[in-house]
């Protein structure tokens, strides 16, 4: 079948797609908004709201106390108050609501707030937080082999610190809500969530309701990456709270500052590693702690803590490992899920270690790589003793040094280096290994409702939601397919909680794996229900034939028994058939993904259903002097398995990739010593433009790669491609380290920003000139 | 001076009339964005971020050139106020579809963003295809370069944009032709007649006065009426206060519908340019004659900054990041200014920067226009932006340089200005008295980068700190030095 573009995509180019800020609340809409705390750590001395209820068209101006039901939206751990009660822990962090006629007149009342705050100290960096012991959870380990003697025996020792940036997920879209209540004590929400099922447990929750009260809807998200899989809770229970005392519909869109300084980030790591390695380049012994900053609250923190654990090996086999990670409670905005959940932060120490083993023993760094990947027979299996199973490493290289053409240009880049001083070139392959399925066991599930109507079209729900990855075009796809209708006959509706319940988050890069199989799961139903009447129909048709149930087929609008494929019964007759024979048009479909299970406390098992591979290669230009740099060309080589759709995969690759060349290079995030963020805006904040992208730009999907035991043989596509961002980081620092001629250690960090380029090339100089005296 | 109260535009192909009164009840100053918006069939149109950087909000303004024709602009709407789309149409997403025969027809470049997958969210889209569309009307088979600077205001977190760039390349290929073409006519007559009247617009509301004059002599005048009412042209910094800052603006001053402001005047020695001129205006007219301004305004901004931002408007933001400034200190560049009655003066640009965000602007005075000397072919100028991101971005530190050898290649005479540095824009006097008569040799460039770091202390903030900045100040000397080494 041909593939299908975006199912929005043609609402999206004439700007006819609706999201919730478009949405029309009626005429007693109101606005509501926010004030915060301005103070990264304080105690709240006094709160005068009278003014700002006094003010003309302020319908509700509430706090903590105002709160029917729990004044928690702590998403997995309730350590995280819905409006600050006595102390606030951020700068950002709510602390009154106020509903009124505009957003101006919202605006002017939170004038009028006027909130009394003692300052307190606030703990604001991982050293800080060490220091006061702030530890946030248990620390994840996980082990294998005798790391210490690893080290001791090899020859080669490297020891070091890797800091690695937090990122602002600068979803177009803002965290927006519209909540209207209804009769009794329901009420209805238009959220753009990742994950409806939590925002309505967390409405129902701070609303003191029954969740079967609440029904959260999601047609489309503008962006999600991460960043509405638990903080869109938080807008949607203040638009709860405003829409329950004020009985009017309240829409909550955040401006974009205050999104930038209210919501967390993708969390900030610092690693201390030491690793023991061969003349050959190959990594005996691995030992790192990876400390995160997790901010005010647990949030998702210890989950992505453990994903950065689980990929602190990347694609390397390591025989003596021990992985140990930590989070770290900060007077931050609570530290979020991101793209990529912990892996990159994971996988980045360990790129960034192979480029200096490289650099020590003068080989090539992908070399060096090669040596160490994961092997198909024998030093296949991961620290947590899980088997790298369909490895499409070698592969990948094998096709990516040939196509990007990569020893001839090392030797360009080489030549071009010793020609020029100050404008240096650098290039870098790295690779990714990435564990698809939720570690958190039993989110691995999904659920489908799928109705066909009278007049043979089909209305399929499910628990996924579409935040601009082609989720809904993918299940489009499956359900095309798998009931033989073209796509004009069938409509993926918005997500919602009153149609598929008890959903898992749209993240992890499940959404098409998960949902996938349960909308199959269903259309198996029904298809198993239309195939006797089917059958009689044929038959009664074409009383010579014998038609049999197990040849029936669903095909291009027919029904047909193969063996007979020119004698069918249309699927538009079929329908009012079966419903005139009272057969159910109308099932639900579920799926779990089988045999994955982990032992926290051994740190073994098999959390992961499959591996995700990919590799890319990256060639940059950096000008030593400004610290600008230039993508000069980027060659990727991606496994997405028989891929779902290629238009959606590819972009999912294109674009993954550029968000992580914004975390490797210009996202730079600062707080200032009281806890406020300084770069809250995207006048500061700079995530790629245009101009950003590689002026060559090759990307492939890996052909002839079926995944086994997953919806279409396809497989997951989400995450994976931001990785591979991290050959950009380390071409960049390749050009760095051309300066020294590879023989000084560049001071290294991630991002790579300006500043670092400029601040690294120049001790660089400086070491050059010591030696030139 | 006659008094309309109100604004004339044409928007979905008709001309519409916009009073403001206490019935209306509309703020002059509200954004095209929120106007937009606040219609039933414009929610099209999205914020993401109400400061320009984004351009999610993109629309194309349509006014009539010189030729007869339409003249399309990509603007960003959350920094347009209402009263500037008086005399103009405005296009937006949702005019780009057309029905013919019952069928409906995507525009061109509509078309090539679905089939190239130019969309993930959607969010971006309807600004990415705005721009799309100015670029459509203004190129037929536009260069790689024209359509990353098409787009480079236009910021999307989901595709890469490489599918964009591809749908640009694509759709571009029909000489501008679409289904506005059989229209432009009409539309250009329509708005001619508007223009014609020529009238000055005062418009009220909301506790706000808007003058909108069309002729400088009675902007003067109300210049002098009003002393407290803010001046703004292109309302690129301007627009911020409300927006961002949420300032209240009860007096306004828009001099950008005054003809006197957009001259263009060039002689052997000089070139004038008009205080009202855009800078997409200024940077077309400056390419070889006056390169080095050219080269710095291709990284100022965005196309939709530079369609609405003025020359006028950065001069007298005197903002210490203002990326015209050092380069108007280098050429000499001299600021001509009017007041009622005929009074003018000129003054160096060098001078009326008086302090961090200071003019010597004085009361009743408007900027009228700035004149540049040619440089003469043996003084090198460069100018240099360093920023954390290449485009769209604010310079952390810039810095322009001008230069003279002598025939034995010593410095005769040398300029060298920094932004980013210090409070306002500053000239390294001590640098370029130390380099007098010096050969122009990299010893003594050396000695000079040394002499950079120590002559300023600037500060650090969100875009960088103070080493970096040091270094890339330091770092940029150098750079000019390479460029004009003697090999
Ligand atoms: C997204 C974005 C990107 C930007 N990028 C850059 C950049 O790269 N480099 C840079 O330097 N700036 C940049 N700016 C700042 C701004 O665009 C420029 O300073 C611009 O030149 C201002 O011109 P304007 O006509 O829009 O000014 P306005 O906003 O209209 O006015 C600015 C100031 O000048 C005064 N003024 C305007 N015209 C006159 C006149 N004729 N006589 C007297 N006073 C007058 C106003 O009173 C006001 O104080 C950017 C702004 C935005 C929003
Ligand atoms: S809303 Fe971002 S540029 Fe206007
Ligand atoms: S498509 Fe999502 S931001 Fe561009």
């Amino acid at each position: 079948m041909s593939e299908l573009y975006h199912d929005s995509a043609i609402k999206h180019v004439t700007g006819e797609s609706v999201y919730v800020n478009d949405l029309d609340g009626g005429r007693r809409e109101l606005a509501g908004h926010v004030v915060y705390s301005p103070h990264g750590h304080a105690r709240i001395l006094s709160m005068d709201i009278s003014g700002a209820r006094a003010l003309d068209g302020v319908k509700a101006v509430i706090t903590a106390s105002d709160i029917p039901g729990v004044n928690q939206m702590g998403p997995v751990v309730h350590d995280e108050l819905c409006l600050a009660e006595d102390i606030v822990d951020f700068a950002g962090q709510a602390v009154v609501l106020i509903a009124a006629e505009s957003k101006d007149i919202a605006r002017e009342a939170a004038r009028l707030v006027k909130v009394e705050y003692e300052t307190l100290p606030p703990v604001l960096t991982i050293e800080d937080a060490m220091e006061k012991d702030l530890l946030l959870g248990t620390p994840r380990e996980i082990k294998r082999g005798d790391v210490d003697k690893g080290l001791d025996d090899a020859p080669y020792r490297i020891s070091g610190t890797l800091q690695t940036g937090a990122q602002e997920h600068w979803y177009l879209e803002t965290q927006s809500c519209l909540c209207i209540p209804g009769e009794d004590q329901e009420m209805n929400v238009y959220s753009s969530t990742q994950h409806p099922t939590e925002t309505q447990a967390i409405v129902a929750e701070v609303l003191g309701v029954a969740r079967n009260e609440v029904v959260v809807e999601t047609r489309r998200m503008g962006g999600g990456f991460g960043g509405k899989e638990t903080q869109a809770n938080h807008v949607a229970a203040w638009a709860a709270l405003l829409a329950f005392h004020t009985s009017s519909p309240v829409k909550i869109h955040l401006f974009r500052d205050d999104d930038q300084i209210m919501t967390g980030k993708r969390h900030p790591f610092k690693a201390f590693y030491e690793a023991g390695f061969d003349e050959q380049g190959r990594i005996m012994a691995y030992k790192v702690h990876l400390h995160s900053n997790a901010g005010a609250a647990t949030d998702l923190s210890m989950a992505i803590l453990e994903r950065a654990v689980f990929h602190a090996d990347n694609a390397y086999f390591i025989p003596h490992i021990s992985v140990c990670g930590k989070a770290w409670k900060t007077n931050l905005p609570s530290n979020t899920a991101f793209r990529g959940f912990g892996g990159p932060q994971g996988m980045a120490v360990i790129e960034n270690l192979i480029d200096r083993i490289a650099r020590q023993l003068k080989m090539d760094s992908a070399e060096v790589r090669y040596r160490n990947f994961y092997r198909e027979q024998e030093n296949n299996t991961t620290h947590y003793g899980q088997l790298v199973d369909n490895n499409r490493l070698f592969v990948l290289y094998d096709k990516l040094i040939q196509s990007s053409d990569y020893t001839k240009r090392r030797h360009q880049v080489n030549v071009f280096n010793q020609k020029n001083s100050y404008v240096k070139r650098g290039l870098a392959l790295t690779p990714v290994k990435f564990g698809i399925s939720f570690t958190t066991s039993f989110l691995n599930q999904a659920g489908a409702l799928v109705n066909i109507y009278q007049d043979g079209t089909v209305l399929v729900n499910h628990g996924g939601t579409e935040m601009g990855q082609g989720l809904h075009t993918k299940i489009l796809e499956v359900a095309c397919s798998e009931l033989g209708l073209p796509a004009t006959k069938i409509k993926v509706n918005a997500t919602n909680t009153s149609k598929v319940p008890n959903t898992s988050p749209t993240a992890a890069s499940s959404g098409s794996d998960l949902n996938g199989m349960a909308v199959k799961n269903a259309i198996h139903k029904l298809k198993k229900r239309l195939t006797p009447v089917a059958v009689k129909m044929l038959t009664e048709q074409y009383p010579d034939f014998e038609i049999r149930e197990e040849n029936i087929a669903f095909r291009e609008g027919y029904v047909f028994d193969k063996n007979f494929p020119s004698r069918g019964v249309s699927f538009n007759v079929l329908i009012p058939k079966a419903y005139q024979q009272q057969v159910s048009l109308s099932a639900t479909g579920f799926y779990k993904t089988p045999g994955i299970y982990f032992d926290k406390s051994k740190g073994k098992g098999k959390p992961f259903y499959y591996f995700a591979f990919g590799m890319a290669v990256a060639e940059v230009e950096v000008d030593l002097l400004t610290g600008h740099y230039k993508n000069t060309r980027t060659d990727i080589l991606h496994d997405a398995g028989r891929s779902l759709n290629r238009n959606v995969d590819m972009g999912q690759v294109e674009g993954g990739f550029i968000q992580g060349v914004g975390w490797c290079t210009t996202e730079v995030i600062k707080w200032n010593d009281k806890g406020n963020i300084l770069n809250y805006s995207p006048d500061n904040y700079k995530i790629p433009s245009v101009q950003d992208i590689p002026d060559d730009f090759r990307v492939s999907l890996l052909e002839g790669v079926p995944n086994p035991n997953t919806i279409k043989q396809s497989k997951a596509v989400g995450e994976p491609p931001f990785m591979l961002a991290l050959s950009v980081w380390l071409a960049v620092k390749d050009a760095i380290s051309a300066m020294g001629n590879h023989a000084i250690e560049p001071d290294f960090a991630l991002p790579a920003s300006n500043e670092l380029i400029l601040k690294s090339a120049r001790k660089i100089t400086e070491k050059l000139s010591v030696y030139e005296k | 001076m006659s008094n309309s109260g109100s604004i004339s535009f044409v928007l979905d192909g008709e001309l519409k009339k916009l009073s403001f009164n206490s019935e209306t009840g509309i703020k002059p100053t509200t954004t095209v964005l929120n106007y937009l918006r606040s219609l039933d069939n414009h929610k099209g149109v999205k914020e993401g971020c109400a400061e320009g950087d984004c351009g999610a909000c993109t629309v194309v303004i349509a006014s009539p050139g010189s030729d007869g024709g339409l003249v399309y602009n990509a603007v960003d709407s959350c920094l347009v106020f209402l009263p500037a789309i008086h005399g103009k149409q405005v296009i937006t997403v949702e005019n780009l579809k057309h029905r013919e025969k019952g069928i409906s027809h995507l525009h061109p470049v509509q078309e090539k963003m679905v089939t190239n997958n130019g969309s993930q969210c959607g969010y971006c889209t309807p600004g990415i295809v705005m721009s799309l569309f100015a670029l459509y009307k203004n190129h037929h088979q536009p260069s790689r370069e024209i359509i990353l600077d098409a787009l480079t205001g236009n910021l999307c977190r989901c595709t890469g944009y490489q599918p964009i760039v591809n749908a640009a390349e694509q759709a571009c290929q029909f000489q501008g032709k679409d289904h506005f073409t059989p229209s432009e006519h009409q539309v250009y007559n329509q708005l001619q007649a508007l223009g014609k009247k020529q009238t000055d617009i005062i418009l009220e509301g909301k506790g706000q006065q808007y003058f909108l004059p069309a002729a400088l002599e009675s902007a003067l005048s109300i210049r002098e009426l009003y002393p407290d009412a803010v001046i703004t042209c292109g309302a690129t910094d301007v627009a911020l206060r409300q927006t961002k800052k949420m300032e209240h603006l009860p007096l306004i001053l828009d001099v950008s519908a005054i003809r006197e402001l957009k001259v263009y005047h060039e002689t052997d020695k000089d070139i004038t340019f008009g205080a009202g001129l855009s800078l997409e205006a200024i940077k077309s007219l400056s390419k070889g004659s006056l390169q080095a301004l050219f080269n710095m305004l291709v990284v100022f901004g965005s196309l939709q900054i530079r369609n609405m931002a003025t020359l006028g408007g950065n001069i007298a933001s005197a903002s210490p990041i203002g990326d015209t400034l050092p380069l108007l200190f280098v050429y000499g560049a001299v600021v001509n200014l009017a007041a009622s009655g005929g009074r003018e003066r000129s003054v160096p640009v060098e001078q009326f920067i008086k302090g961090y965000r200071q003019t010597d602007l004085k009361p009743g005075e408007i900027i009228t226009s700035v004149t540049i000397p040619k440089p003469p072919s043996k003084i090198h100028i460069e100018s240099y932006k360093v920023s954390r991101r290449k485009d769209l971005d604010i310079s952390t530190v810039s810095a322009a340089f001008a230069l003279q050898l002598d025939d034995e290649n010593r410095v005769k005479q040398v300029s060298i200005v920094y932004g980013g540095m210090a409070a306002r824009t500053q000239r390294a006097a001590a640098v370029e008295a130390f380099l007098q008569r010096k050969p122009w040799q990299y010893d003594v460039v050396k000695q000079a980068m040394e002499q950079v770091e120590q002559e300023f202390t600037p500060l650090s903030d969100a875009r960088s700190d103070k080493e970096a900045r040091k270094i890339a100040a330091s770092n940029l000397l150098l750079k000019f030095y390479q460029q004009t080494c003697p090999r």
